[in-house]
């Protein structure tokens, strides 16, 4: 799958849509869903939010590999950004240290099996793969 | 689809996908919520960091008033992103 989204939040039920016609048509297992859409999402959504200077779309690219799924985002004429080098949030802090904010790319790190991140050009693309474990795989035998 | 509103016992009930799309929506209701307040999560079946920023600060909201949200009915995998986000320590979370 290959597709381009405007930079806009709406796009985002869309790109549910298209990810759920995805994994149905490629057979992939429903299990690795949330995860693939968590961090599809705060990725999107990072670069809506700080890469204001670009006015192209952003390409999303889908394919599946062995017991799992590979997707990246590419996002055209921004600054360098490496989402994947990111402060650690202090998930213990008590009620009044916390703010809104700053959970989405520690949540992506928590929810991909592998990222990574490449910059040239004025292009960023950043890539991650969600793989089902052996056992879950043995499950669904 | 996103829905949130009032149950028959006049808990909060939110339901679909509580995304970056969403989160404003989410956020203008639970805006004129005061006192302690419940959130039937149970046919909530996806929340991101948006979403997660609009329980943070309403629940904050509240508890400067000594009150607060309690998450009720929450699924597995919604209830993997709050132990994630350290959520479990901040609120009330009682599963499905």
């Amino acid at each position: 799958m290959k597709k381009t989204y405007k930079r806009s939040f709406d796009q985002l039920a869309q790109i549910v849509a298209d990810t759920n016609r995805f994994f149905e048509e490629q057979d992939i297992d429903d299990s690795l869903r949330m995860k693939v859409d968590l961090a599809l999402e705060e990725l999107f959504v990072n670069m809506v939010t700080y890469n204001t200077e670009s006015d192209r779309e952003i390409l999303l690219e889908m394919r599946p590999i062995e017991r799992g799924v590979e997707v990246s985002l590419t996002d055209y004429d921004v600054e360098r950004f490496d989402p994947t080098v990111v402060r650690d949030i202090d998930t213990d802090a008590p009620l009044s240290e916390r703010t809104p904010g700053g959970l989405g790319l520690f949540l992506v790190l928590k929810m991909a099996d592998s990222i990574y991140y490449e910059y040239r050009d004025r292009t960023s693309k950043i890539t991650f793969r969600n793989i089902m474990s052996a056992g879950e795989a043995a499950d669904d035998v | 689809m996103f829905e949130i509103g009032f149950n028959e016992r006049g808990d909060v009930v939110v339901s679909g996908r509580l995304d970056a799309a969403n989160a404003p929506r989410a956020q203008a209701f639970l805006n004129e919520i005061n006192g302690s307040c419940i959130l039937d999560l149970s046919a909530l079946n996806y929340i991101s960091s948006a979403g997660l920023g609009v329980l943070l600060s309403t629940h904050k909201r509240l508890s400067a008033d000594r009150s607060g949200l309690e998450l009720v009915n929450v699924n597995p995998h919604i209830n993997d992103i709050f132990r994630y986000s350290g959520f479990d320590k901040l609120f009330v979370i009682r599963s499905a």
